[in-house]
């Protein structure tokens, strides 16, 4: 009861903020009901995803403060669990997806162990490393479809079938992932004023201090680790029935775990908002900078040159994100 | 046999190389605790530079060194002045995405101006020629002036840090930059110039690679990669640690080599079945990962 209190409680956020992601939540809930192009839908699929990449992200490097640029592993087993269990044994993804998650958050503590021994810079590029491993064995791996991956050939099944996920029209996959995504939030809502999101922040201000307040830091750190490693692979599993199609290049590269570090960092690290406002400025501006810029005008990659140079200003000038900039505005007001 | 002495002497030689590249990533984490993923993106232009002043000028590539480091030193200054010096009031994330933000524009300029097809050089003094040393071992031209090439630019660097004003300066604002200051050392200055040093060192390791790798705009991410391990292995900071790690990271690369031996020399047949030249560069991540859990400190590293 009282988790279930806890997570449906709000009340600590201005009404200005409420009321906006009210409008915001009844935006997304109908707009697939306006007329929309092929191309808005997918981007707005996209957004979703990876504002749950970015809100799995956040408790570990948001509020734990531990930079884990390695995250694409963990798309990477929840996508090809889901994949190969339904290729080689039509097992159907909601069987798959947990799985996946198992799987992810066995080979999280495997790893996370040593991992968090580091610290810092050290710990931020180990995380690239183990990533990159496990990218390089599943391009050599044959039963995993080596460097060409797996597909899903949908004539094969009778969409719309709902155990498998394998629909003919996008808007089934947005209101599934639209269902996702608001079981995330709740459940981050939740995470944020339980007694690990508050273990974690004092780890984050202080380990030293942390620690003789009786945290046990490397265990909560681990912890939180598998949390953020389960959001991450259900996800996966979700792009891997999604997208229908996944090979390492586009599920493990070092790109989608920045792009996932990225997600929580631009829109503010540590809130709760910040994943989905990042993901929110951040996916659909990938998309359509691509469609206008890099494949209509045949510029080749200056859609990434413009992205970029939108990660170094903000680095540079508001480390704390677009959060930062409304939180700096609040407090001037308030003088 | 021969395969063993190949590989190993194959594996010494790149280890030079590699050596300069993580040369300027140590000396700027040394000075200023930053990471720069752009690394990589440097050593991509050094090697687009030796290419195309070659092509352009019709002179050896060996011989495009100095311009190769003009570029280089110009780059890692304009990169600390520009966007850096901001970076560096941030928190430690921030300064990562920063610099990867750097990265893909580094790269993607590159695939704008250059296109992304392969670029090889194929003419040059040296290229093509080798010679036979016995046992087995056939040394070529290109990589054995390289690797000699790289040796000399790297004692040239520990020369300027060790036997130098500005190197004892730098050294200095290394070890204690509250301190450095005290003594009028201009910090601040030394900051521009670690990233000039160690842009101009990592585009002279790109000019040397052009003659024996073909470049494309996405070959950083690997070489990016190896700086790591290297800088990790030799101890952040450290520049004779840079030189022997180098060493022993070259060994690293030659895995396939000494496996591909094992494999033949005792026979052992399931390890034919391993695709292990696919798996090159995962030793490196793997030993990058293995090195930070036994000694977070390198082997010749202070910096915690």
């Amino acid at each position: 009861m009282e988790a279930i209190r806890n997570t449906l409680d709000f009340s600590d956020f201005p009404k200005t903020d409420l009321g906006v992601a009210l409008a915001v939540l009844v935006f997304l809930f109908c707009f697939p009901l306006f007329p929309h192009s092929a191309f808005a839908m997918a981007t707005m699929i996209q957004f979703f995803i990876f504002s749950l990449y970015g809100m799995g992200w956040n408790t570990i490097g948001g509020y734990g403060g531990q930079v884990d640029l390695g995250k694409a592993q963990y798309v990477g087993i929840g996508a090809y669990t889901t994949m190969v269990c339904l290729l080689r044994w039509d097992i159907p993804f909601w069987v798959s997806m947990p799985v996946g998650a198992c799987l992810s958050i066995c080979w999280s503590f495997i790893i996370g162990y040593p991992l968090f021994k580091l610290k810092g810079h050290y710990f931020a590029i180990a995380t690239i490393a183990t990533s990159l491993v496990l990218k390089d064995l599943f391009e050599v791996w044959k039963f995993v479809g080596a460097a060409r991956g797996l597909g899903i050939l949908p004539y094969k099944y009778h969409p719309p079938d709902y155990w498998r996920l394998i629909f003919k029209e996008d808007i089934y996959y947005y209101y599934i992932i639209f269902a996702f995504f608001i079981v995330g939030l709740l459940y981050m809502n939740w995470f944020r004023k339980s007694r690990l999101g508050y273990q974690l922040r004092s780890i984050k201000d202080n380990e030293e201090v942390a620690r003789s307040l009786g945290i046990n830091v490397h265990w909560a750190k681990i912890k939180t680790y598998a949390i953020a490693t389960a959001f991450v692979s259900i996800v996966g599993s979700f792009h891997a029935v999604y997208i229908k199609n996944i090979e390492p290049e586009d599920t493990m590269s070092l790109d989608i775990s920045i792009l996932i570090a990225l997600m929580a960092m631009l829109g503010g690290a540590g809130s709760l908002w910040g994943p989905v406002i990042g993901a929110g400025v951040l996916i659909p501006l990938k998309s359509y900078l691509k469609e206008w810029l890099g494949a209509s005008a045949g510029l080749l990659g200056i859609d990434l040159i413009i992205y970029g140079l939108i990660i170094m200003i903000i680095s540079a000038f508001e480390p704390r994100g677009l959060w930062g900039i409304v939180e700096k505005y609040r407090r001037r007001r308030r003088k | 046999m021969d395969l063993l002495f190949a590989s190993i002497v194959s594996g010494v030689l790149i280890g030079m190389v590699l050596a300069l590249v993580a040369l300027g990533l140590t000396i700027i984490f040394g000075v200023m605790d930053i990471v720069n993923f752009a690394h990589g993106e440097f050593l991509m232009v050094g090697m687009y530079t030796g290419l195309l002043t070659a092509q352009a000028t019709g002179m050896d590539p060996l011989f495009t060194l100095p311009v190769a480091a003009a570029v280089g030193f110009a780059l890692g200054i304009i990169c600390y002045a520009g966007f850096i010096k901001f970076l560096l009031r941030g928190p430690m994330i921030s300064q990562l995405l920063g610099t990867f933000g750097l990265m893909l524009v580094l790269r993607n300029l590159a695939l704008l101006f250059f296109g992304s097809e392969d670029r090889a050089l194929h003419h040059g003094l040296l290229v093509g020629k080798s010679f036979d040393v016995g046992m087995g071992i056939i040394l070529s031209a290109t990589k054995l002036a390289t690797a000699v090439l790289a040796v000399l630019s790297f004692g040239a660097v520990w020369l300027l840090m060790n036997r130098t004003r500005i190197g004892k300066a730098l050294t200095a604002t290394a070890l204690n930059r509250q301190g450095a200051r005290y003594m009028g050392i201009p910090t601040e200055r030394m900051n521009m110039l670690a990233w000039g040093i160690g842009g101009a060192t990592v585009t002279i390791a790109g000019a040397l690679i052009v003659n024996f790798w073909s470049v494309t705009p996405y070959v950083g991410l690997i070489f990016t990669m190896i700086a790591f391990t290297v800088v990790a292995l030799g101890g952040f900071g450290s520049v004779p640690g840079a030189f022997f790690a180098g060493l022993v990271v070259g060994l690293i690369m030659e895995i396939p080599g000494f496996w591909d031996f094992i494999q033949l020399f005792f026979g052992i047949d399931w390890m034919a079945d391993v695709p292990m030249i696919s798996l090159k560069y995962t030793w490196i991540y793997v030993s990058y990962f293995v090195i930070m859990l036994i000694s977070p400190r390198g082997l010749f590293g202070w910096k915690q």
